[in-house]
């Protein structure tokens, strides 16, 4: 609250808000398209031709390729008397007239060449960006088996297209919001018209305009400047590098938000359920789906809580332990000089120390990480009697199971969780692990997702959408499109036709 | 002040989820250990006094949601100010908060005594008061829904438990029921009077009800939620008088916890470390509901409306709980605690809705 009342003021000396006219001559017109863009140094002025036409623009910003094709070949040998007619003489689709500099200016910086011919109180701008970037590839951080094997790439047009390829419908809606007073990105706020809720658009738009702040380089900082309670470690909302699942979010009437050059796109609103759903669930049958949702939730129970159990059952409550459980327990933990909280502690911040590892190195010393990590500290670790076998199963069982859920920052959070449960367990035993597991649960409970509670459908309870939630009903079932998005159209399909067809 | 109370529409609550918040909040920590004060009083007839305490309960409900009906959406703090104007309403209303922390302070001492007597025998009394109601503080401050979330995820999470007490099925000797109706009538329904302390909560009707959306289903509701309830403490009751022998009942304390003794899986023993610990889920939702209540009726009364106000009962309880730290303590507490109780939930309601009928009936005659 405090901080938040701070307001940042852009401390830049924009320029002067006077649209001031283009000037006449070639000489000022120069002076002034230097003077605007500081004289930098890829500022490209070329002359043309016979009538005095000449082309400003950023050389780094366009395509070359394209300038010497496509305006500079059809005009040099011709005369003309306006702008008018260059225009008709160019063939190139993204073309503009305009009588400001402050807008020639900006449209520079967007990849444009601008036309100027003495004598005329306007200017051709030309679009010719340069085309840097990669190619569409496959999804590295959200791979599936069965299904679309598309990513996004950085650029923002790409992406579009890949949403618009899914989805062919007049309705979708795309608006486009610049964002950070120095970096100038687009950003795209997408959604199906008639389908998602009037207000969450209208709140979302006015959460982005409202944005001060001089830049965002990707999109994945906008999701924290945007999520309703940044003092949460929660994900508020998904970011997803699937242009599949980006199409199911919005045909079930959530928004998707994309950043001009950021591969990811952010998702909303978001549920705490949906974290772990795969878009693998909806390509396999319901059965498999079920069993595979199960089993993520499994995951995130043991991985939260699996160490935390096996320090509060040793250090406070070895009575809960059966006999003959102890008897192996004990064995393996008789040369071990530490106690429970300190050895769990110590073999957590080992797997946390190799998995960062492993994500920072390059992939050709990757290898050196799996006998680093496997042998080297695994079995010596056991062998010197730092830690019992039993506790190495337990962490890298919780380890293993933090990486099924499918949502990368979703696994984060639960990586962490475990550290504060693990301490809490080694000072208060289960009461301690208790006591963590209902500061989680009202912490869960307060938390908000563009509005809509964050443990939908399960509070507030909604039986109908439990049907896709912890498990995956077959698909027929679910015609109703999900409570949370408060979508205007319900439906996804009409029940009573489908019955008919069966 | 107004009678009705209109809460702001995204604070308003489904109506079916007045089951779950009645039946979280009777089922606290009464449950733990009631078999053997109603054993004391009707022997082996003790379940008569349970059928006998759920059957009254249902009528006092009825009588409840009559009176709030008489006013449309209106909540107990509202209906005390009409009935008795402005200067005694305020009395009675804090009458009625006061008796809202004093239900808190109850739940909470118990349960710190569970605690120390079964799992931390060294832990002081503050660091678990401090501990727990730092917790509340922070659900309470979340607001009803937080609140109620807590409530329904207190009861679904429990469901397990009841499977456990399954258990003891296969060791239970049915003869300690017979003969039925040996005790008299008074030792049962002394029993009942006993069920007091267990069976209350569903007065949080009387603060919950201008929340709810739908007014004409909470009857069904509310009664649905108190069945619950009732069927539970009958079944635990009819358990625990065949598990345990009669001189065995009399020297436990917490029956339904040494029922959960027994329980022996093969990855665990001893479930009843799990199930104490897990007992703080289950009085969560009760003191935050507490809680929220009295502020509530501040909020009401004197037009106060701050979270600072939860932290200072936070504080009051806190420093109460300093002082009561043994078990005579805590019993006298109980007993003195109970008899009010029983006057204030149990007997009340009928007296309210008398004065609030003849109070309806002289307006309209002035109108007239």
């Amino acid at each position: 609250m405090f901080f938040n009342k701070k307001l940042f003021l852009p401390k830049i000396n924009l320029p002067s808000m006077d649209k001031d006219l283009i000037p006449a001559t070639r000489e000022l017109m120069s002076a002034e398209f230097k003077k605007r863009l500081q004289d930098s140094a890829d500022i490209l002025e070329s002359e043309i031709g016979i009538s005095g036409i000449t082309l400003f623009s950023i050389s780094t910003l366009i395509d070359k390729t394209m300038l010497h094709q496509d305006i500079i070949d059809p005009i040099k040998n011709k005369s003309f008397d306006s702008v008018q007619k260059i225009k008709e003489d160019l063939s190139i689709g993204e073309m503009e007239e305009s009588t400001q500099m402050e807008k020639v200016v900006n449209s520079a910086l967007d990849g444009n060449v601008i036309i100027y011919l003495e004598g005329n109180s306007s200017v051709l701008l030309v679009k010719i960006p340069s085309q840097v970037g990669r190619s569409v590839t496959f999804a590295q951080n959200e791979s599936l088996v069965i299904g679309p094997q598309m990513a996004f790439t950085e650029s923002l047009k790409t992406n579009l297209t890949l949403i618009r390829n899914y989805i062919k419908d007049i309705s979708l809606c795309i608006e486009e919001i610049k964002v950070g007073a120095r970096t100038n990105k687009t950003v795209s706020l997408i959604y199906i018209n008639g389908i998602v809720s009037e207000q969450m658009v209208g709140t979302l738009r006015k959460r982005i305009q409202e944005l001060k702040i001089d830049g965002i380089l990707d999109s994945s900082m906008l999701e924290q400047l945007l999520s309703e309670n940044s003092l949460s470690i929660f994900p508020q909302t998904a970011l997803t590098e699937r242009p599949d699942r980006v199409s199911d979010s919005l045909l079930k009437g959530k928004l998707a938000i994309f950043v001009d050059g950021s591969s990811l796109a952010i998702v909303c609103p978001q549920s705490f359920m949906e974290f772990f759903h795969s878009m693998e669930d909806s390509n396999v049958n319901w059965q498999i789906a079920t069993f595979l949702r199960l089993l993520r939730f499994t995951a995130l129970f043991l991985s939260v809580f699996f160490t935390s159990i096996y320090v509060a059952a040793l250090t406070f409550h070895y009575e809960i332990i059966p006999q003959t459980l102890l008897f192996t327990l004990s064995e393996s933990r008789a040369k071990v000089p530490f106690p429970p909280l300190i050895e769990a502690l110590l073999l957590e911040f080992i797997i946390e120390l190799l998995r960062e590892a492993g994500a920072r190195l390059p992939v050709k010393v990757g290898q050196t990480m799996g006998i680093v990590g496997g042998i080297v500290i695994g079995t010596a670790a056991v062998q010197a009697g730092f830690t019992s076998n039993i506790l190495i199963i337990i962490i890298s069982l919780g380890a293993l199971s933090s990486f099924v859920t499918p949502s990368y920052t979703m696994g984060n959070v639960i990586r962490i969780l475990r550290f504060p449960l693990i301490i809490l367990a080694g000072f208060w035993g289960f009461y301690g692990i208790m006591y963590g597991f209902c500061f989680l649960l009202l912490h869960l409970l307060r938390q908000t997702s563009l509005g809509t509670p964050y443990l939908a459908p399960f509070y507030p309870p909604r039986l109908a959408d439990w049907k896709d939630s912890i498990i995956r009903l077959p698909l027929s079932f679910t015609n109703k499109r999900p409570n949370q998005t408060r979508a205007e159209d319900v439906y996804k399909y009409d029940p009573v036709k489908a019955k008919k067809h069966k | 002040m107004k009678v009705q109370y209109q809460p702001q529409p995204q604070n308003s609550l489904n109506t079916f989820i007045l089951f779950f918040i009645i039946h979280s909040i009777q089922v606290g920590i009464g449950v733990q250990g009631f078999q053997r004060i109603i054993f004391f009083e009707a022997k082996q007839d003790a379940w008569i006094s349970v059928v006998l305490a759920g059957i009254f309960t249902h009528l006092v409900v009825m009588v409840m949601i009559k009176t709030l009906q008489l006013y449309g959406p209106a909540d107990i703090y509202g209906i005390h100010d009409e009935v008795y104007g402005k200067w005694i309403g305020k009395f009675v209303n804090s009458i009625y908060i006061i008796y809202c922390l004093w239900v808190f302070m109850t739940i909470l001492m118990n349960y710190i005594e569970v605690m120390q007597t079964w799992v931390f025998q060294t832990v002081p009394t503050w660091l678990f008061s401090a501990s727990i109601l730092l917790l509340v503080i922070y659900g309470v401050t979340g607001g009803i829904r937080v609140i109620v979330g807590a409530c329904f995820f207190s009861v679904i999470l429990s469901v397990w438990m009841l499977g456990l007490i399954g258990y003891p099925f296969r060791f239970l000797d049915y003869s300690h029921l017979l003969p039925v109706m040996e005790s008299n009538i008074t030792s049962i329904l002394k029993g009942t009077y006993k069920m007091t302390l267990t069976i209350i909560g569903f007065e949080i009707l009387y603060v919950i009800y201008p929340f709810l959306k739908e007014k004409g289903k909470v009857t069904k509701f509310a009664h649905l939620g108190i069945a619950g309830t009732n069927v539970l403490y009958l079944l635990l009751m009819l358990l625990t008088i065949v598990y345990f022998s009669p001189g065995q009942l009399e020297n436990t304390i917490w029956a339904t916890l040494s029922l959960f003794k027994v329980i022996k899986l093969p990855f665990i023993e001893r479930t009843e470390y799990v199930a104490v610990s897990f007992w703080l889920l289950i009085i969560l939702p009760n003191l935050m509901l507490y809680l929220w209540s009295a502020h509530q009726g501040v909020k009401r009364t004197f037009k106060l409306k701050s979270n600072g106000l939860v932290w200072f009962f936070s504080l009051i309880i806190f420093l109460g709980s300093l002082f009561i730290d043994t078990r005579i303590k805590i019993n006298q507490f109980n007993d003195f605690f109970a008899s009010i109780a029983f006057y204030l939930t149990f007997c009340y309601p009928f007296l309210l809705y008398i004065l609030a009928l003849i109070k309806k009936k002289m307006t309209t005659l002035k109108e007239k």
